[in-house]
């Protein structure tokens, strides 16, 4: 009896082991796989260009890895897979504040060594996909924010900060605009970029540019005053927006409930559609403007492509990045998709306006503005030390001057912890 | 081969007896090694390390204590057993007033029991993940039901926007959870108001003693094991909260509902820090070890053999 268990848990054992190498073992060197969001339009986009590929280079065969769509989600999948040295998959799409993680812990490769050609990509876009002096990925498609405005409410978009909180207040009164400014307020990442852009706007910086922490500068301490103001003391902002995110802001503004919005692109081509939108046909978008002290700033987001360091295949992963990264190709996504392609010459041709309608100038002017969040691999741990501060300050839960003051003595105990207070960039 | 001289017939069957046992629980207890004990001892040995994902370059250090010191050093440590603290109080007074309520009015029904207990039982058949996501729907701001209601009923002109003040975030956060959880409370009540004997009742009756009286002389005494077991059961589950707050507020605004093991979850799942996170997990399960083993003291000594004998 108990001998015949025994071999039937042998057998057990040997199938399990059969298979798990069955999984494990690549038969085809050739076959390259490219993860990143594969739902929706982007898988349509990503599959049909993958194909295309795959005819010219007959001798290699693309597959798509799904991840999930949520970035916390994918961040958490890639780091399972790269931890544990897998080899797939081949090319990655990185948002573009982990660049810095994945190179600094070794799991994307130098793209150095391909020679890439880097003269037509907006600055800022490389900037943070550089580590120690090394890129490690390249741009893919570029976020950035901006100020949307309604052009039936007032006459022009604000010059500065002290006029968009008077033409808010303006709006509001003459006609009848429920709410004056809405942004992404609850605590989470988007609340960092919005700050970030009231930080650049006040001239201030979360790391300066030797990695130093100085998000509690007194030009960072009067951004994040400014912003509590806003809602308590100007009454431009309403509180809610401290629970909202991109989706809820949006959904505001498109039921013509604000004077100005703060969001990124993907907006546009959904306030134009009628059917659901009421300010269709009446709204611009504008640099977020400046104080005194600062310059317009717009935070950049976007996806970048980076190898695996552990791929089979490394000239063929890089053959796959460039292809995606062809003009042509960033062109059809932005048609299919509604990206923006990192590449400011091709903000010069008419078709990339048709794609995205929106006026190409004016999109790229707005880039241009964007940088990058604070470039460092401890990024998503930073983030969430000043989105608890931003959140706290703003909830009045703490002054902006104490809140900022123990986030950054927060932020450089993390940096020392990490070894990373030291390193040059 | 040693033969084993036999001291006498019944100490060597007791022995043999007691192999047998022992060998016949070895699958269960080898199964126990490893999916309890085995993660647990390795839990606290992950603990001693600096042990981080994402700095792969760091390596794998042994630093002893230094990660409880971390913790212990840590205001947002202190601040969420500080919240855990608030949120299990609350939610498990809250429950057990209302289910009792719910489990004597249900007991004093005389039709239809069968059905209502059923009913009753029902919000805590729904996930709370889906109970944590309906409530922060019906608290959103603006347009939720309960600030629609609160500014329409002339209330309040300007109803709170829950989710960003640090005190009425609590209001929908623990509102959820007894509504979930009450209906359990009221059903292990409901058990144990059936073993009372109606005889008691009729006598005090007879006695003259008011139902204020009966309540508290009756009821209350020969509920209490009954009681003591809903309330070990809640307060160890209240410790580990972690799914409505996730899903209502995030642990927001800022911090100030952030519960304990949801600080766990943020240094080890988001953040990937194995060796700190395992030391905030160890101590997790250190309290609610504690917290079970004087529940199973109690109850084991006093609590449930007291009333009956």
């Amino acid at each position: 009896m108990l001998r015949k268990l025994c071999r039937a848990c042998a057998y057990a054992l040997t199938a399990i082991a059969f298979v798990v190498t069955l999984g494990c073992s690549r038969t085809d060197p050739h076959v390259l796989t490219f993860a990143g969001s594969a739902v929706g339009k982007e898988g349509e986009a990503i599959r049909l260009q993958l194909d295309r590929f795959g005819k010219m280079h007959p001798d290699i065969r693309v597959e798509v890895q799904p991840t999930p769509d949520a970035a916390n989600h994918r961040h958490q999948l890639y780091l399972q897979w790269l931890n544990a040295r897998a080899a797939d998959p081949d090319v990655l799409q990185l948002d573009v504040v982990w660049t810095p993680e994945f190179a600094a812990a070794g799991w994307v490769l130098n793209l150095d060594r391909f020679h890439p050609q880097v003269e037509d990509f907006f600055p800022a876009t490389l900037t943070a996909n550089r580590w120690n002096g090394a890129l490690y990925a390249l741009p893919w498609f570029v976020d950035a924010g901006m100020l949307y405005w309604r052009t039936d409410v007032i006459a022009r978009p604000p010059a500065d900060l002290d006029d968009l909180r008077r033409l808010a207040a303006d709006g509001m009164r003459e006609h009848a605009v429920p709410f004056g400014f809405v942004w992404q307020g609850a605590r989470y990442e988007g609340l960092v970029t919005v700050f970030l852009e009231q930080l650049g706007a006040f001239g201030g910086e979360i790391l300066d540019d030797r990695g130093r922490v100085v998000v509690d500068s007194d030009r960072a301490v009067d951004a994040l005053t400014q912003m509590r103001d806003w809602i308590y003391t100007d009454g431009i902002v309403p509180a809610a927006v401290l629970t909202w995110q991109e989706e809820q802001v949006r959904l505001a503004f498109q039921n013509g409930q604000a004077v100005f919005m703060r969001n990124w692109p993907y907006a546009y081509s959904l306030l134009q559609d009628p059917a659901q939108s009421r300010v269709a046909g009446r709204f611009g978008v504008a640099p977020i403007p400046a104080a005194n002290s600062g310059s317009p700033t717009a935070a950049l987001g976007g996806s970048a492509l980076a190898i695996n360091a552990n791929s089979g295949d490394p000239g063929a992963a890089y053959a796959l990045i460039e292809y995606l990264l062809e003009p042509a190709q960033l062109l059809e996504r932005a048609q299919l998709v509604g990206e923006y392609p990192p590449r400011p010459t091709m903000y010069a041709t008419g078709k990339l306006g048709d794609a995205l309608q929106i006026n190409p100038s004016e999109a790229r002017r707005i880039i241009e503005d964007a940088v990058p969040r604070p470039v460092t691999p401890v990024y998503s741990e930073l983030s969430e030390i000043l989105q608890i501060a931003l959140h706290r300050a703003l909830t009045r839960q703490q002054e902006p001057r104490v809140a900022l003051r123990d986030a950054a003595a927060a932020m450089r105990k993390l940096l020392e912890r990490f070894e990373l207070d030291a390193t040059p960039r | 081969m040693r033969r084993v001289t036999p001291v006498s017939g019944g100490r060597q069957l007791q022995r043999n007896e007691a192999r047998l046992g022992w060998a016949l629980a070895l699958p269960a207890l080898s199964v126990i090694a490893l999916v309890a004990i085995g993660p647990i001892l390795w839990a606290i040995w992950e603990s001693l390390h600096l042990h981080d994902l994402r700095m792969p370059w760091l390596g794998r250090r042994f630093i002893g204590a230094q990660n409880y010191i971390e913790a212990f050093s840590d205001s947002r440590f202190w601040d969420a057993i500080g919240h855990t603290v608030i949120f299990a109080v609350a939610s498990v007074t809250i429950e057990l007033v209302v289910g009792l309520a719910l489990a004597i009015a249900v007991d004093s029904m005389t039709r239809g029991r069968g059905v209502v207990r059923t009913a009753m039982l029902l919000p805590w058949a729904v996930p709370t993940v889906v109970v944590g996501l309906v409530w922060r729907f019906i608290f959103e701001t603006p347009g939720g039901l309960v600030n629609t209601i609160l500014f329409r009923a002339g209330v309040m002109a300007q109803p709170p926007i829950w989710f960003a003040d640090p005190v009425a975030a609590w209001v929908p956060v623990i509102l959820a959870d007894v509504w979930k959880t009450a209906p359990f409370v009221a059903i292990l009540l409901l058990a144990g108001l059936q073993v009372i004997d109606t005889s008691l009742y009729e006598a005090a009756q007879i006695d003259g003693a008011s139902s204020w009286q009966q309540f508290t002389r009756i009821t209350l005494p020969l509920l209490r094991p009954a009681l003591l077991v809903a309330l070990i059961f809640r307060t160890v589950d209240a410790f580990r909260v972690f799914d409505v707050i996730y899903v209502m507020t995030g642990g927001g605004p800022g911090t100030a509902t952030e519960p304990i093991a949801l600080y766990t979850f943020s240094a080890l799942l988001e953040n990937l820090r194995f060796g700190f996170g395992s030391a905030l997990s160890v101590i997790i399960f250190t309290v609610t070890f504690v917290l079970a083993l004087l529940a199973i003291r109690l109850m084991g000594r006093r609590a449930l053999l007291e009333p009956v004998s």
